[in-house]
């Protein structure tokens, strides 16, 4: 274990924005945190970044190292009129590390960055912020990445790169890694654990295999003129032209393709959709 | 320690504001020397307008130690106003930009954290006023010569060249406390109002308002040595025949001990809220 959260409360004045939150991570995972706005995941990963006091609770890193944990809130954070270099020395110099030439490019490279860019960061796009910014969480080399809504500002090919980075550092460096997104297929591919949080409390926590079974039932097919699919219309899809939705479990998977194979309907993608609203209420139950 | 103050005095060297609020002084200088010139003219006819009947003075006594004064005199607004501008800004634009979360997320202190930047503001006080000192008085000189100061305190007074460069430069030392208790403040204030426009409204309140008090009499001798903007005036006792040492030490004394009142203040908040 590297990372434990336990029995965490927070209000802020007669608004409970924490209730009996607990959370935890080992070496290699990827936990990851959805809810809805305002459901309290930036509060949580502020307290365990050690931003914010919990009202009551324990955070706990099991790591030696003098830098616990890195992380990004939101957005990254950097001083735009400094170069990547010298935002990496000023975070460095502000923990007692003074950088040599060598280990910045070492930090940039790491995160796929080139060192001959100068210009102030400000003239970055959000991606290259984004691997700046993790550069920085990760100076000083901690045990645990605490990374919320990486992926907001991105395009499409931006978050599967970032993705793809995000698992690089758990799968190869051993990190654990909590994180927190709205796109759900991507959290179902990175993430180890899911745990599910709504009004402050979690609600669901389990590995992602029993989490996809018992959360993600819905699935988008795209297609060429996909709604003119028989089969899909017979296991209730809705949808027009190239878009159809459908509630499905997953052991009826196969029997799905099956049939659509045998109507030679094309199905270019399948995007599981979760529907949260029907989730919160089955869980809350 | 070392290494956060050389942080914050490389990111402070490397925004275009600061370089903005030293082109400001100086740009405030010149404004000032050009009007100090004239005002000089009419305070010094008036001045000695009954002293020319009766004496003949040679020479002209509205020279650099003069205009250096009046400087001296207009200071303690537009001076403290840019200093709390730039000091503040110290921590309110990492509110705004938000690097106050990476920079609390990276093993650091938050009091030292903090406690760099109140030195920082320190210096950078220090060293403009040095830099409005040394400019005025090397502009002045270069523009109006050198020569005898005459100050009206308690009566006219008549301070030779070096006596008057040594009194004017005690008096800047003297000024550079007062300029740091607002710096200070006005990073306290950032730590409460974490906005940047709140902060700066509430530093020009506490400028103007600090102006105000200062000019009136409150009769009680106790209120008039304690109170901190009764102490911004004790450069002018540098201009006493007979300079009272033990008023200056007192007062300076007391703005030093504001000055860590008002830091300790505002560590104490910041290690007790929260980053949000």
């Amino acid at each position: 274990m590297i990372f434990s959260g336990e029995s965490i409360y927070k209000s802020y004045g007669k608004l409970e924005v924490l209730k009996d939150v607990s959370i935890n991570c080992k070496a290699g995972d990827i936990h990851g945190l959805i809810g809805a706005n305002g459901a309290g995941k930036t509060t949580l990963f502020k307290i365990f970044l050690g931003l914010v006091t919990p009202d009551s609770g324990t955070v706990n890193f099991f790591s030696t190292g003098a830098k616990k944990a890195g992380g990004i809130i939101e957005k990254p954070a950097l001083y735009g009129y400094l170069s990547a270099s010298d935002n990496l020395k000023v975070f460095a110099g502000i923990q007692g590390i003074a950088l040599q030439k060598k280990q910045v490019i070492e930090a940039l490279h790491r995160v796929g960055l080139s060192q001959d860019r100068k210009d102030p960061v400000s003239n970055f796009s959000t991606g290259m912020k984004q691997r700046l910014a993790i550069a920085i969480a990760l100076l000083n080399n901690p045990s645990c990445l605490i990374l919320d809504e990486p992926f907001s500002g991105l395009d499409p090919l931006g978050i599967a790169a970032f993705g793809e980075f995000i698992l690089q550092l758990a799968e190869k460096e051993g990190l654990c890694i909590l994180l927190s997104s709205h796109i759900i297929d991507e959290m179902s591919r990175l993430c180890t654990h899911l745990s599910v949080l709504k009004n402050g409390k979690i609600i669901h926590s389990d590995s992602i295999d029993k989490s996809t079974k018992s959360l993600l039932k819905t699935y988008r097919f795209y297609g060429p003129r996909i709604s003119e699919s028989k089969v899909l219309k017979r296991f209730g899809a809705v949808g027009e032209r190239n878009c159809m939705k459908l509630n499905i479990e997953a052991a009826e998977m196969p029997q799905l393709f099956n049939a659509l194979g045998k109507e030679q309907t094309v199905v270019t993608s399948m995007i599981p959709d979760l529907n949260l609203d029907g989730l919160f209420k089955s869980e809350s139950k | 320690m070392i290494a956060l103050i050389k942080m914050e005095g490389f990111r402070l060297l490397r925004q275009s504001r600061t370089y903005y609020a030293l082109a400001g002084v100086l740009l405030i200088e010149a404004v000032v020397l050009l009007s100090a010139y004239y005002q000089g003219n009419e305070i010094i006819d008036i001045l000695l307008s009954q002293l020319r009947e009766s004496f003949y003075f040679e020479g002209t006594l509205v020279n650099g130690n003069l205009i250096t004064y009046l400087i001296l005199n207009s200071m303690w607004f537009h001076l403290p106003l840019i200093l709390m501008i730039v000091v503040s800004g110290l921590l309110t634009s990492e509110y705004k930009d938000r690097t106050l979360l990476t920079a609390m997320m990276q093993p650091v202190r938050k009091v030292r954290y903090l406690l760099s930047k109140y030195l920082v503001g320190i210096l950078f006080s220090v060293i403009i006023v040095l830099l409005l000192s040394a400019t005025s008085l090397g502009f002045s000189y270069a523009i109006f010569g050198r020569g005898d100061l005459v100050v009206l305190l308690d009566g006219l007074n008549f301070y030779e060249q070096p006596n008057a460069f040594l009194r004017i430069v005690l008096a800047f030392a003297a000024g550079t406390f007062s300029m740091v208790f607002y710096s200070v403040t006005s990073l306290t204030l950032a730590v409460i109002f974490k906005d940047v426009t709140k902060t700066w409204i509430v530093s020009v309140l506490f400028i103007v308002i600090s102006n105000l008090l200062m000019k009136i009499d409150f009769g009680s001798g106790f209120l008039n040595n304690v109170f901190y903007f009764k102490l911004n005036q004790s450069w002018q006792f540098f201009f006493y025949p007979d300079i009272p040492w033990s008023q200056i030490i007192l007062k300076t004394s007391l703005i030093v001990l504001y000055t860590t009142l008002m830091t300790l203040l505002g560590l104490f908040l910041f290690k007790t809220k929260d980053i949000d």
